[in-house]
């Protein structure tokens, strides 16, 4: 059943993405050239979206939250530094 | 409902519209199946799963075995529609299509239209990406989106860290364009 569900929230979550245009070149590497910001528009507002749902859904007491990524201020800014220069080369 | 059909058959949406999308998504996730959104973690669990069958002394080390679930995992089952959704996006829009080399202008004007090009620099650059995102934690969905959503400091520190490089390195391959 469970992987019911991961089938169709990553058919959904693919959707979103490839009307988004995130699977294009173009919109990932102009994100870094602030020539389209489309990847911070989609981003911030799916962010906006959960924030608010998943709180709210807390505070009824419907849900708990799941383990958080975990910080390690050292890993998490090298992880991602390294991170960006494949995602602004290939675009993906 | 006519206009909404034809809204709903453009090749992009309004950024915004998709990113509505993905938040009701990753409210769910949370909801029915106590998961986050993830991309980057799956291919790790996948090539876990292989290196241990093929070679066990290898990968019988603290990631595999403490940090990373190795198998088919939920993120495993996700990315799979991931690839499935995708294909349907693109097929609502009619502009599903196999395809060896992009056809995207920007990359051919400024790397080149060789298809060479294209993949040495997908192959290469996709391990610069996954390996940071395994040290990192997570990639841009899994841990910027998923991870900011329940805002996590994690999450905003790699969001800067990403664009930092990012820019860096657009800025570098652009030169005088940028």
């Amino acid at each position: 059943m469970n992987y019911v569900i991961a089938l169709f929230l990553g058919a959904c979550f693919g959707f979103s993405l490839n009307k988004a245009g995130l699977t294009r070149y173009n919109k990932i590497v102009n994100v870094f050239r602030f020539t389209d910001l489309a990847v911070l528009k989609f981003m911030l507002t799916a962010m906006v979206v959960s924030m608010a749902g998943l709180y709210t859904l807390r505070g009824l007491g419907l849900i708990q939250f799941p383990t958080v990524p975990s910080t390690y201020i050292v890993g998490n800014m090298i992880g991602g530094l390294i991170f960006g220069i494949g995602m602004a080369l290939t675009g993906y | 409902m006519n206009r909404l059909n034809k809204g709903f058959r453009n090749e992009l949406w309004s950024p915004y519209a998709a990113g509505v999308l993905l938040g009701v998504v990753g409210v769910l996730a949370v909801w029915l199946a106590d998961s986050l959104l993830g991309a980057s973690g799956a291919f790790e669990s996948l090539a876990g799963m292989i290196g241990k069958a093929l070679a066990p002394q290898a990968f019988n080390i603290m990631y595999f075995n403490f940090i990373m679930p190795t198998g088919i995992t939920w993120a495993v089952v996700l990315l799979l529609g991931v690839m499935v959704g995708g294909a349907l996006g693109a097929l609502s829009s009619r502009t599903w299509k196999l395809r060896l080399n992009t056809d995207d202008k920007q990359w051919k004007a400024i790397i080149g239209p060789q298809l060479w090009k294209r993949w040495l620099i997908a192959f290469f650059g996709a391990i610069i990406l996954e390996y940071g995102a395994g040290i990192a934690g997570g990639c841009t969905s899994g841990l910027a989106i998923s991870g900011g959503m329940l805002l996590a400091p994690a999450a905003f520190l790699f969001i800067a860290a990403m664009f930092a490089s990012g820019i860096l390195t657009t800025l570098l391959v652009y030169r005088r364009n940028w």
